[in-house]
C-alpha cells in the first residue's frame, strides 16, 4: 500500500467515523430533548427505542469503520466539485428573505450560469431575468399567500 | 346521462390536463389544482363537478411521474417509488420507455382500480370500516420493512439512513401535547415538511453531482425524443400484466385507507414486484417493472380514495376532501345513503373514468414529447432552473419559508449520505412514514391499553400482518420446502 493509499483510508475512515458520531450525537440529542419535554409513553414510543436502535447501529458501523482495511469505496464517492453549487444555493435560499423570489432567482440563476462558463451576456442576462420573472409571476398567480418580492408590480393576486 | 351528449366529457379534457400540468410541475399538488379550480364546479351540475375533478385528480396521478422520471424529483408523496427506477432509466437515454411505461402502467391501473370499485364498492367500503389505528400501524410497518432492501450498499447503513428518517419524521408535537426536536425553531412545530423534504433530499442533492456534467444523458444519440419509443415504454406496461394487476390490487386496498393511500401504496407495490423478480438488484438501477409497479399503484389508488369517499363519505387525502368540498357545495352528503339513493351518479362517475383514463392516453401522448424535451437542456441552464422552481414549489407547499429552507438542509443532508454510501430512498422513506408510524401505533396503544393481544382481536390486522410475513419470509420458505422435497 503506498503512501497515497495510506492518507486516503485515514482520511475516509476519519469523514466516516465522525459522521457516524455525529448521527449517533443528534439521535441521542433528539432522544434527550425528548425525555424532557416530557417522559410520557405517548411521546417516547417511538423516539426512545429509536434513538437506541439508531446509537446502537453507529456503533456496530463504527468498530467495522475501524476494522476495516478496504479503500476500494474511494473511487465512487462523491467529489467535492458540487461545494461551489452547495454555497451558491445556500446563499440564495438564505437570502429570499432580503432579495426576495424576483431578484433573488434572477441574481442566482445569473451566477450560476457564469461560473458554469456561460459568457454570452445577452445570453447569460436575458435568461436568468425571463425565467425568474416567468417563475414569479406563475407562482404569484398561482399561491393563495404572499410570496416576498423586492420589486414592487409583482404582487399577488390570487385568480378566483 | 354520460352519453346521451358530449357536453360532460368537454370538462373532463381541461381537467386531465390541469392535473397534467399541475402534477408535473414539482411543489404544486393535485389537490392545490382541485382546490383552485373547485369555485368553477359551482357553475356545473354535480355529475359535471365529479368529472372534472376526478379528470383532474386522473391527470394528475401520472402527471407527478413525469419531473420524478426526468428530474429525479417526485413532485407527491405517491410518485416516490417512480424516481427509483424511472430517473436512472432517463440517465440511460431510456426517458421516452420511461415515460411511456408511466402512462401505460397509470392509465391500466386506473382501468383496472375502477372496474375493481365498480364491482365490490359495497364490500371495499365495508373493510374499510373495519380498520383502524391497528391495521394502519401493520400497513405502515409494511411499508417500514422496504427500507432494509433499499440499501444498494451497506445493509447497516441501509439500515441507520432508514431510522435516522424514521426519527425525523417524528420530529414536532407529539401526542402528549409537548414539542420535542424543534430546537426552538418555530417552522418545526407541526414537524418537517416531508415533500420539501423529499425533493431535498432526492432532486437537490443529486442536481449539485449533475452540475458537472454537460448534459443529464451524455450521449447525444440517446437524447432523442421520440413518440415510437414512447409507444414502445407503453406496450411494454400492458406487456406485464401481472405487476399492473399486484399493483391495481395493493393500490385500490391500500388507497382505501383513510390518511395512508397513495403514499404508500406505491411503496408496497414497488417492494412485492422487487421481492417476486428474479434480479431484485437491478431495482434502483433503472428496471423497468419498477417504474410499472409503482405507476399501476398510485394510479390506482385513486379508486381506492375514491371507494371510501362515496360509500362512507370520508375523504381519505387532500384531494379527495375537495371533492367532499363539492359534495357539499350540491347539498349532497356522500356515504352508504348516497349510494342508496344515487347509485346512477356513483355509477356514472366510475363509468366516467375509464373513458378519461383513455383519454389520458391520447393526452399524454401529445404532452409527453413536449416535456421529454428537457434531457435536451444543457445541465448549467437546467441545474439553477431546476433548483429555483424546486424553491418556489417548496414555498407553494408550506406558505412560508420553511419549505425553502427545508429543503436546503435536506439537499445537503441528501448530498452526505450519498457521499458516504447511505441510501437516500431509504432515508425518505422513513421520513414519508415517521409521523404516520407514530399517530396509528399511539392511537392502537390507547385503544388496546398496551395489551399485544389486542392485535389478534382484529381479523383485518392479522390478514395484514400474514400477508407482510409472506411478502418477506414467503420466498425463503418455499425455497428451503422446495430444496427439501427435492432431496
Amino acid at each position: 500500500m503506498t503512501n497515497r493509499h495510506l492518507i486516503a483510508l485515514n482520511k475516509r475512515r476519519v469523514a466516516d467515523l465522525t459522521l457516524l458520531v455525529l448521527l449517533a450525537g443528534i439521535a441521542s440529542l433528539y432522544c434527550f430533548d425528548a425525555a424532557r419535554a416530557s417522559t410520557h409513553i405517548y411521546n417516547l414510543i417511538m423516539v426512545l427505542p429509536l434513538s437506541i436502535a439508531i446509537f446502537i447501529l453507529c456503533t456496530v458501523q463504527f468498530v467495522a469503520v475501524l476494522r476495516s482495511e478496504s479503500i476500494e469505496a474511494e473511487e465512487a464517492r462523491e467529489p467535492t466539485g458540487a461545494l461551489p453549487v452547495i454555497v451558491l444555493f445556500s446563499l440564495y435560499v438564505l437570502s429570499l428573505n432580503w432579495l426576495g423570489f424576483d431578484v433573488g432567482t434572477a441574481m442566482f440563476v445569473g451566477v450560476f450560469l457564469w461560473v458554469h462558463g456561460e459568457r454570452r451576456w445577452p445570453w447569460l442576462i436575458g435568461y436568468s431575468v425571463v425565467f425568474a420573472f416567468v417563475l414569479t409571476f406563475f407562482f404569484s398567480q398561482m399561491l393563495p399567500y404572499p410570496m416576498p418580492m423586492l420589486l414592487p408590480g409583482l404582487a399577488n393576486a390570487y385568480p378566483f | 346521462m354520460l352519453f346521451s351528449s358530449g357536453t360532460p366529457w368537454l370538462i373532463v379534457i381541461p381537467g386531465i390536463l390541469i392535473g397534467l400540468i399541475f402534477g408535473a410541475i414539482p411543489g404544486l399538488q393535485i389537490s392545490m389544482a382541485m382546490a383552485i379550480f373547485l369555485p368553477i364546479t359551482l357553475y356545473m351540475d354535480f355529475m359535471q363537478a365529479m368529472l372534472f375533478l376526478t379528470a383532474i385528480f386522473t391527470g394528475g396521478g401520472f402527471g407527478g411521474s413525469i419531473p420524478a422520471i426526468l428530474m429525479n424529483i417526485p413532485g407527491t408523496s405517491s410518485a416516490l417509488a417512480t424516481a427509483f427506477d424511472g430517473y436512472p432509466m432517463a440517465q440511460k437515454g431510456e426517458h421516452n420507455v420511461a415515460l411511456g411505461i408511466a402512462l401505460g402502467a397509470s392509465c391500466f391501473g386506473v382501468i383496472i382500480g375502477y372496474t375493481i370499485l365498480l364491482l365490490l364498492i359495497s364490500p371495499i367500503s365495508q373493510i374499510v370500516l373495519k380498520v383502524g389505528p391497528a391495521e394502519m400501524a401493520v400497513v405502515i410497518l409494511w411499508g417500514i420493512t422496504l427500507i432494509g432492501s433499499l440499501s444498494s450498499g451497506s445493509v447497516l447503513k441501509g439500515m441507520i439512513s432508514g431510522l435516522v428518517g424514521l426519527l425525523i419524521g417524528t420530529i414536532g408535537y407529539s401526542e402528549a401535547g409537548v414539542t420535542r426536536g424543534t430546537f426552538g425553531s418555530p417552522y418545526l412545530l407541526d414537524g418537517v415538511p416531508v415533500i420539501p423534504a423529499m425533493i431535498g433530499m432526492f432532486a437537490a442533492s443529486e442536481l449539485f453531482r449533475l452540475a458537472r456534467k454537460d448534459y443529464l444523458v451524455e450521449d447525444r444519440a440517446a437524447r432523442q425524443v421520440s413518440v415510437r419509443l414512447v409507444l414502445v415504454g407503453f406496450r411494454r406496461a400492458l406487456a406485464n400484466p401481472w405487476i399492473v394487476l399486484r399493483g391495481s390490487l395493493i393500490g385500490v386496498s391500500v388507497g382505501a385507507i383513510p390518511g395512508v393511500g397513495s403514499s404508500v401504496a406505491n411503496l408496497l407495490s414497488y417492494m412485492a414486484t422487487r421481492r417476486s423478480s428474479p434480479n431484485p438488484e437491478s431495482f434502483g438501477k433503472g428496471n423497468p417493472s419498477g417504474v410499472i409497479a409503482s405507476e399501476s399503484a398510485n394510479s390506482t389508488s385513486e379508486a381506492g380514495s375514491m371507494a371510501t369517499l362515496l360509500a362512507l363519505g370520508i375523504p381519505g387525502g387532500g384531494a379527495t376532501a375537495v371533492m367532499l368540498a363539492a359534495f357539499a357545495m350540491h347539498n349532497i352528503t356522500g356515504g352508504p345513503q348516497f349510494i342508496r339513493e344515487q347509485t346512477d351518479v356513483v355509477y356514472a362517475i366510475i363509468i366516467a373514468n375509464f373513458g378519461q383514463a383513455f383519454l389520458l392516453i391520447c393526452l399524454g401522448l401529445l404532452f409527453i414529447p413536449v416535456l421529454a424535451n428537457v434531457i435536451k437542456i444543457p445541465m448549467n441552464y437546467l441545474v439553477p432552473s431546476v433548483l429555483a422552481m424546486s424553491i418556489f414549489g417548496s414555498f407553494g407547499l408550506t406558505g412560508d419559508l420553511s419549505g425553502p429552507l427545508t429543503v436546503l438542509v435536506f439537499s445537503l443532508l441528501g448530498w452526505v449520505f450519498k457521499r458516504y454510501d447511505y441510501s437516500v430512498p431509504a432515508a425518505v422513506i422513513g421520513i414519508l412514514l415517521g409521523g404516520m408510524a407514530e399517530d396509528s401505533i399511539v392511537y392502537s396503544y390507547q385503544i388496546s391499553g398496551g395489551q399485544w393481544s389486542y392485535l389478534l382481536e382484529r381479523p383485518v390486522a392479522v390478514v395484514i400482518l400474514v400477508l407482510l410475513a409472506v411478502s418477506l419470509f414467503g420466498g425463503k420458505v418455499a425455497k428451503f420446502l422446495t430444496g427439501r422435497l427435492g432431496r
